[in-house]
């Protein structure tokens, strides 16, 4: 008992003692472990809210969509008696292709035309306003949030000649949306693909009366279609019931497949978010890494003395990995907070579902994932340096001897040729491989994933999904624009992410240079030229691992997303390429400024002490 | 110088006047220009009475230069030689002396025993600043280096004394 | 003088020599009430406080003293490492207390060589790149670096281990380079501090005939040691206590009779 209590006196006074790296490696596990959460969180939102949603609204086991004539459905009606119905409702007029102009736009929408009494099965949920009636439109939430339309607000509903009929005076018609309400219904995707062939995912859906419905048909011309609601005595055998029902004029669709296609709308969010909190988790595992190895170094005399005065290796390791531990814990706490704040940012698209905005379930195999993930991070970067300062030798350790140099004679021959910061720089750059390998590769990371960003942005891509082939992509696409926002936030935080990172890179640089730097200056390098020296150093090591990124980049876009790529353009590589060349350059400078002007006495005095 | 030294100096073989004279001032350094060479013929002279040594050769040429003569051990002297060598006794530093000094100046108010410590100081840092030129001129690892190094750790000893009488006297002064 | 010293003292030749010190000359270094504080309140310390001192060309000074004492701080203050709180410090005919930092480097490169208690040799360069180091600073070709380097490591009789690695020399070859390092631009001016501290005695005794030697050519020199027998082969020794100068001696004459007698050999 003593012992634990000795090891964590040990490791909070450590950690007092270094606030800021404390900090700064915390901000890194936060990030990574709120990334995380996210992209858990997201798994369950793909069935849930459809769960809920149906439950709320009655859905329908089964939706039956017939196109047909002006005069009624032929078939359609015989499945209200099949065997194994014991509920419907309809067959309601879906009038479609229809414009819905509101605020000088207009998107293609579905109207169906229903009584003003309650169905018994699939009646829409209100989420605000008041069922349909005389000349007003209740619109689905989706629809609503992506268009901005309130209950109160007029749209006008009819045909304005986008869709092929010629459109007439007063074929388009005043309404007042009145409601605004959910519903677990989706048409059959072939509807969808009629009205667009070229695979525009979900139209928007709309409910009127329905002889507002008739009208609206009417001036449409095209096809007619009814729907018919249906509720099965056995809900899981809806699947054999399409197959067994479906004909070429009747379609059906399943409400499992109706699940599936509204989880598709996230589902590739998720996808993306999975990827992203990967690169934010190797990027966090990067920082980690080159902040605990950092610290690492500067504990050897640290771990020295401990030993000196009769520490074991184990009770050295213990405290290190101690401190990383609380750290990790703390990290993982506040990571899974911000996480389960911020998925609902990420969950908007499916609003068209009811409980989808707000939080997603946190449950518990979330919150063990994340806190696993952030204690993994923090002992994998810990448990090599740790183990090995421990099992450094105590004489070594107290008299802190750098290890034997290798050295590039090559470089060190060329720098005598350079200009007086270059071959400062070059020196610096030579002395410390490890760090200058890991701050590399979390450039290369960084880079890595700023590439993929973009091959994202610049893409069209098909995704395979249950329902068939859909093509994704393009502004205007709303599914593509949710996505688009989504990533934008990614590279936000993945930004915000690669900028601690390559602080910390700088931080760590600038601290393994100070004594050479003191020692530069006490020869009589002004302090222009030792930061000069230590900006390009880091470069160096910066430039190739840059390089790696793009390829990188590349290869993880194909693997995490699946996609087809197409080749990104060159000059936005290059141009990510030397941005983040000139962030490292300039986020250098500025510690390195500040270690040249810290006084060359106090720094070589310590070193000796 | 004592007679012990000589002595032990002809153990090796029977040697002439000078060639003793020689292993001296290789072994001395610097240090062995302060030995005349007149003192180890008196010396020698004073042993060859008390029957340690004899001169080799005749005996009865009395006109030779002494420094020709070859002397050599007796079987007394060879005994006095073991005795010697196996004798423990080591020169006895005289601080006592130095310390009575500081105590009667102070007592007697006839002098700052400060600046007493202090001239003894300037003088014991020139005598190190001479010896350590010394040391430096000789060779390295050579017979005479060892003994200017044992001359330098003594008066750096003398030079720590000094300095723990100067901060105790120093302190002394204040509580009055 | 040894048979080793005289072979590197042909080296010497190629070097300028200055006039050896003479007394009553223009001093190089002279301080004014020189003072460093640190700190505030209770918690000021006057690591030095209001320190006069005279350095002349060619004179060798060193500063003794209890760790503490501020010869350290004296030292950085004197090779323009830290900026005096208060008081005047001039180098030659130039006033270096106000400088900017710029200045005070080109000073350090051009005017002031330093030598250190743990050498401060860069690990991973070999000897003679340590000793290149300052002259490709001060902007001299990689040749004439080179070549400096090559004569000033003949001159500390490491010419053979030019291209050893500092972890490959002893404690003793180690300052060597670094005091080869320190003459690389020809300073006026040479720092030491606690050169020998971390020496055993012959290596003390390497460093020490190095000094003689370069002191005899002229070289300027103060160092701080607490240890009386570096002390003792100065011109001058100054002793401090507290930040201020207590004591002040030159160091010249003693006798040799008397060294008989140390030894038990007076007559």
């Amino acid at each position: 008992m003593g012992r634990a209590r000795l090891v964590c006196r040990l490791a909070a006074k450590d950690l007092r003692h270094h606030r800021a790296e404390a900090a700064l490696l915390l901000l890194a596990i936060v990030a990574a472990t709120a990334t995380l959460t996210v992209g858990l969180a997201l798994h369950g939102v793909t069935s849930n809210p459809y769960a809920a949603t149906r439950a709320d609204t009655k859905g329908p086991d089964v939706v039956a969509v017939e196109m047909a004539r002006p005069g009624g459905p032929s078939q359609l009606t015989a499945l209200e008696h099949a065997r194994g119905v014991t509920g419907y409702s309809g067959p309601y007029l879906l009038a479609f292709p229809t414009s819905l102009e509101a605020d000088g736009h207009s998107d293609p929408v579905m109207a169906e035309g229903r009584a003003t009494a309650a169905a018994p099965v699939d009646q829409p949920k209100l989420v605000s306003g008041r069922w349909v009636g005389h000349g007003g439109v209740v619109v689905e939430r989706s629809l609503a949030d992506l268009l901005g339309l309130k209950v109160g607000e007029s749209v006008r509903l009819g045909n304005d000649g986008t869709y092929g009929t010629p459109a007439g005076p007063g074929s388009m018609r005043r309404f007042e949306v009145v409601g605004i309400a959910v519903t677990a219904a989706l048409q059959p995707s072939s509807v969808a693909t009629y009205m667009h062939p070229t695979g525009f995912p979900e139209p928007g859906l709309v409910w009127v009366t329905r002889s507002a419905a008739a009208e609206l048909a009417r001036v449409d011309g095209g096809p007619f279609a009814y729907t018919l609601n249906l509720k099965l005595a056995d809900a899981a055998a809806a699947p054999a019931f399409v197959t067994a029902h479906e004909t070429n004029v009747v379609s059906l669709t399943s409400w499992q497949s109706m699940s599936a296609r509204a989880g598709y709308i996230v589902s590739v969010e998720r996808e993306i978010l999975l990827t992203a909190s990967w690169l934010l988790g190797l990027l966090a595992l990067a920082s980690v890494a080159l902040l605990v190895g950092g610290r690492m170094e500067q504990r050897t005399r640290r771990v020295g003395l401990l030993k000196a005065v009769g520490a074991t290796p184990k009770l050295v390791t213990s405290v290190l990995l101690g401190e990383q531990l609380a750290l990790a814990l703390a990290a993982a706490a506040l990571g899974l907070v911000i996480g389960w704040l911020a998925s609902p940012l990420f969950t908007n698209p499916g609003a068209s579902l009811v409980g989808a905005p707000g939080s997603p379930a946190l449950d518990v195999s979330t919150i063990a994932i994340v806190i696993a993930a952030a204690v993994a991070i923090a002992l994998v970067a810990t448990f090599v340096p740790a183990i090995r300062a421990a099992r450094r030798s105590t004489v070594r350790a107290l008299a802190d001897a750098p290890r034997q140099p290798r050295r590039g004679r090559l470089s060190i021959a060329v720098s005598s040729r350079l200009p007086v910061p270059l071959l400062l720089g070059m020196r610096i750059a030579s002395r410390r491989r490890r760090r200058a390998l890991l701050s590399a590769t979390s450039i290369a990371i960084t880079v890595g994933a700023l590439v993929a960003v973009l091959m994202f942005r610049e893409q069209t891509h098909f995704v395979e999904t249950a329902g068939g082939l859909y093509r994704f992509g393009g502004p205007g696409d709303p599914l593509w624009e949710r996505a688009a926002t989504v990533m934008l936030v990614f590279t936000v935080a993945l930004v915000a992410l690669a900028l601690v990172n390559a602080i910390f890179v700088t931080w760590a640089t600038v601290q393994d240079a100070r004594h050479a730097m003191a020692l530069d200056r006490a020869l009589g390098s002004s302090p222009e030229q030792v930061t000069l020296a230590v900006v390009a150093a880091q470069l160096l090591s910066a430039l190739p691992g840059a390089f790696a990124g793009v390829p990188m980049g590349i290869a993880l876009y194909i693997v995490a997303g699946r996609h087809t790529p197409s080749a990104p353009s060159p000059l936005s590589l290059v141009a990510v390429v030397l941005l983040t060349l000139v962030a490292v350059a300039a986020l250098t400078a500025i510690p390195a400024r500040i270690g040249a002007r810290q006084s060359v006495a106090e720094v070589l005095r310590a070193e000796t002490a | 110088m004592q007679q012990e030294v000589v002595l032990a100096m002809l153990a090796k073989e029977p040697s002439q006047g000078y060639q003793l004279r020689a292993r001296l001032d290789e072994a001395l350094g610097p240090l062995g220009e302060s030995i005349n060479a007149g003192q180890i013929y008196v010396t020698l002279g004073r042993l060859e009475k008390a029957g340690l040594v004899v001169r080799e050769g005749a005996p009865t040429d009395r006109s030779d230069r002494s420094d020709r003569k070859v002397y050599e051990l007796t079987p007394a002297g060879q005994a006095r030689v073991t005795e010697w060598l196996s004798e423990v006794n080591w020169p006895k530093p005289d601080l006592a002396e130095f310390h009575l000094k500081l105590v009667a100046a102070a007592a007697a108010g006839l002098a700052d025993p400060i600046s007493i410590i202090d001239l003894q100081r300037r003088e014991l840092l020139r005598l190190l600043r001479d010896v350590q030129r010394e040391a430096m001129n000789e060779q390295e690892a050579s017979d005479s280096g060892l003994l200017l190094e044992g001359i330098v750790l003594r008066l750096q000893a003398d030079l720590r004394f000094l300095e723990a009488c100067e901060r105790a006297w120093t302190d002394r002064r204040r509580h009055l | 003088m040894n048979a080793p010293m005289n072979q590197s003292d042909g080296e010497l030749e190629r070097a300028p020599v200055r006039e050896p010190y003479r007394a009553g000359e223009e001093p190089l270094v002279r301080a004014r009430r020189l003072s460093k504080r640190y700190g505030k309140g209770d918690g000021l310390v006057r690591a030095v406080d209001e320190v006069d001192l005279e350095v002349a060309a060619g004179e060798a000074v060193a500063v003794m003293g209890p760790s503490g004492c501020g010869k350290s701080t004296l030292l950085h203050l004197l090779g323009g490492l830290d900026r005096p709180s208060d008081g005047e410090l001039w180098l030659g005919d130039r006033r270096i207390d106000q400088l900017s930092e710029r200045k005070l480097a080109e000073m350090r490169r051009h005017d002031v060589g330093f030598v250190f208690q743990a050498f401060h040799l860069m690990d991973e360069l070999t000897a003679q790149e340590n000793v290149e180091l300052p002259a490709l600073l001060a902007g001299r070709s990689p040749r004439q670096a080179r070549r400096r380097a090559r004569a000033l490591l003949e001159e500390v009789g490491l010419a053979d281990r030019a291209r050893h690695l500092p972890c490959a020399l002893s404690g003793g070859q180690r300052q060597r380079v670094a005091i080869a390092r320190a003459l690389a631009n020809e300073p006026r001016l040479v720092l030491a501090d606690e050169p020998t501290g971390n020496l055993d005695s012959t290596a003390t005794l390497e460093v020490l005939r190095l000094f003689e030697r370069l002191h005899a050519r002229g070289l300027t020199l103060v160092i701080v040691t607490h240890d009386e027998r570096i002390a003792a082969t100065a011109d001058r020794l100054v002793s401090m206590r507290d930040g201020a100068f207590v004591d002040e001696m030159p160091l010249v004459g003693g006798t040799r009779g008397r060294l008989a007698d140390l030894v038990g050999l007076g007559g």
